[in-house]
């Protein structure tokens, strides 16, 4: 793998946690209106998965989503006005993180409905199979989300059709029941592994830790490279430890989450094999605090959207 | 040309045929849409080809959905409901997908749409396959909503509905499939949110939808020498031609709204309701509605029928605003 590539994967996960730090900090200071899901410690997924997307190509989210948008390449500026419920954000301030819609980045969209967006983004497989634009779409949802059913009816249809379309289930469940403080009498799933239900629909499938970036990147690379030669679907899981709480604007897990760190492991990595040296490391993480803080200041200084503006959109007018 | 005379079935066949030609994005799918036995849709496959008119596997939420995701990438899919009953296991696609994506994108996104679906009873064929439920549509804002009641406005709204910008639900009468009528050969379009003056009167307004659209015709005749009636179909329920009811409510001073799906905050009460509020001073007797009461539809026909609004129903409605 080049050089370049693994330093970008980091910057990604770099920028994701450097941008949702920021976020944390403008809701305590009561900044920005509404608590949401954060992707902390999922970073690699993301950053692994979308190293492989062209702006053509789709993603849909869940509700936990900045990840995705920003490895996806959406404006840091618009999202962070998005999020603070701004005029200039990506949705006018109608959104917020659950609705998130750019069209330009390919992130379409986040979803507040768990499982919502899966078969949305079924058509988003469509629509490149139609045009035979060599296009693909990557489907995120979590280990809950796949017990939905229209999650198991897209995954049969897209089978079916051989649709360009890679799911991609980041599975938390572990880590749910530690943040819940108690074990949870019914588990959700029955099979340890999401990935095996790839085979009752006759996809491939297969599970991979999800704080080791670089395997994500190799694995995702397969799938997305089967999508859009024609081949159809593929099932990914991803076992991932969400590292939540207060980091208060800084990179580093706890020692005790460092295990399951996605930063942190790539760091090990890149140190050791001489890519990352403190120099660059430093470099990255000011050029991306840099951007998040301008992000910060266009969203705080946007106006907010005229009261009359809530009538705007529930149709197209003109139509 | 305007005599040739078609099934509404044909016509909405037409209609798909002719969309198809004109616009290589428009693409249909559903469950069965290839059957030589559906009129709605038999030969589009033949002629258009497997990859643009698809059946799909019997997953209302995951086909919808991704009509929704083919839509916002620049396809205007028609996709089918086989009955609007089997829609409600797919409610997240339509109602918060489908419906709201434009909106709470803030117009990044458009949702160019048809959701068509089969409705209505009178076949004896119990609570799950003979419901309207076009009410459940119109509540939730952002869809349009149509209910041709003849073929002529069975072609020409559905053209009109495949080339909207937003998410249509077009709903499509099982008991008026064969029902026969005029239709122009070549395209053309009805537009949305304009009634028909069905029948001109000046003593009772009804409102009315669909397959009810005869029975009060029906009815009117049956009363002619009693009261002149006069019957409106909006055709459209979202967007409501509001101005065409308060004006005629504003002529006769009466109204009768006929509806076939539940009473219950259904669109009999939308339309009580706004004449209420907009032209209660036109009003010369209370509003009456005729609706299905609310009941699931019973399989047994005699306990179906008897729930139905139908000819006798509507004429003692009419009489009873004329007391």
């Amino acid at each position: 793998m080049y050089k370049e590539t693994k330093l970008n994967l980091y910057r990604s996960m770099v920028r994701i946690r450097t941008f949702e730090n920021g976020c944390r900090k403008l809701i305590s200071e009561g900044k920005l209106p509404a608590r949401f899901g954060m992707y902390t410690g999922q970073e690699a997924v993301a950053a692994g998965v979308s190293a492989h997307l062209d702006k053509e190509d789709e993603i849909g989210s869940t509700h936990r989503p900045i990840g995705h948008l920003i490895a996806k390449g959406c404006s840091l500026n618009k999202l962070m006005a998005e999020l603070c419920a701004k005029r200039t954000g990506f949705n006018k301030g109608k959104a917020g993180p659950y609705h998130t819609f750019d069209p330009e980045s390919g992130s379409l969209g986040a979803n507040g409905i768990v499982g919502g967006s899966v078969p949305m983004v079924a058509g988003y497989a469509l629509a490149h199979q139609i045009k035979k634009d060599g296009g693909v779409a990557v489907s995120y949802f979590g280990e809950g989300a796949s017990n939905q059913g229209g999650v198991q009816e897209t995954l049969n249809l897209a089978a079916c059709w051989e649709l360009p379309l890679v799911f991609v289930c980041e599975n938390s469940s572990p880590e749910v029941q530690r943040m819940l403080g108690h074990e949870i009498d019914y588990p959700q799933l029955s099979i340890e592994r999401v990935s095996d239900r790839a085979a009752a629909y006759g996809m491939p499938g297969s599970s991979h830790d999800g704080w080791d970036v670089l395997k994500i990147f190799e694995v995702a690379g397969e799938a997305v490279r089967r999508a859009r030669e024609g081949k159809g679907p593929t099932l990914l899981e991803f076992k991932v430890h969400q590292i939540e709480g207060n980091l208060e604007g800084r990179i580093e897990a706890e020692e005790d989450e460092k295990v399951w760190c996605p930063i942190h492991n790539l760091r090990q990595k890149l140190v050791a094999d001489g890519t990352l040296t403190p120099e660059i490391d430093d470099k990255i993480r000011k050029e991306e605090s840099v951007d998040v803080e301008e992000a910060i200041t266009f969203a705080l200084g946007s106006p907010e959207p005229e009261p009359i503006e809530a009538f705007d959109d529930v149709f197209v007018e003109g139509a | 040309m305007a005599d040739r005379v078609i099934t509404y079935s044909e016509a909405i066949n037409e209609a798909h045929t002719q969309e198809m030609e004109r616009d290589p994005n428009v693409i249909l799918f559903g469950e069965n849409v290839s059957s030589s036995w559906r009129g709605a849709t038999k030969g589009l496959k033949e002629r258009f080809g497997r990859e643009r008119v698809r059946d799909t596997p019997i997953t209302e939420t995951s086909f919808i959905g991704m009509g929704v995701g083919a839509a916002i990438r620049g396809l205007r899919p028609v996709v089918e409901l086989m009955l609007v009953d089997f829609g409600l296991v797919a409610m997240d696609q339509i109602l918060n997908q489908m419906a709201k994506s434009h909106y709470m994108s803030g117009g990044a996104v458009k949702v160019p749409m048809v959701l068509r679906a089969a409705y209505g009873a009178g076949t004896s064929s119990g609570a799950t396959h003979s419901e309207s439920l076009y009410s459940i549509f119109a509540h939730m804002p952002g869809m349009k909503v149509v209910l041709p009641s003849n073929p002529y406005d069975a072609k020409g709204l559905l053209i009109t509905a495949i080339r909207d910008d937003n998410p249509v639900v077009f709903m499509e009468h099982r008991l008026l499939s064969r029902t026969k009528g005029p239709v122009p050969e070549e395209p053309y379009t009805v537009p949305f949110g304009v009634a028909n003056l069905v029948r001109e009167g000046s003593d009772v307004t009804i409102v009315v939808t669909g397959k009810m659209v005869g029975l009060a015709m029906e009815a009117a005749d049956d009363l002619k020498k009693e009261a002149s009636v006069e019957v409106i179909d909006p055709r459209t329920i979202v967007p409501l031609d509001e101005e065409a009811i308060l004006n005629s409510v504003g002529k006769t001073g009466r109204l009768v709204v006929v509806d076939e799906d539940y009473e219950r905050c259904g669109f009999s009460a939308e339309v009580a309701a706004i004449v209420a509020e907009k032209g209660f001073n036109n009003l010369k007797a209370s509003v009456c509605r005729v609706a299905t009461p609310n009941v699931p539809l019973p399989f047994n026909p005699t306990l179906e029928k008897q729930l139905l609004p139908d000819r006798e129903k509507i004429a003692r409605a009419i009489r009873n605003v004329m007391a």
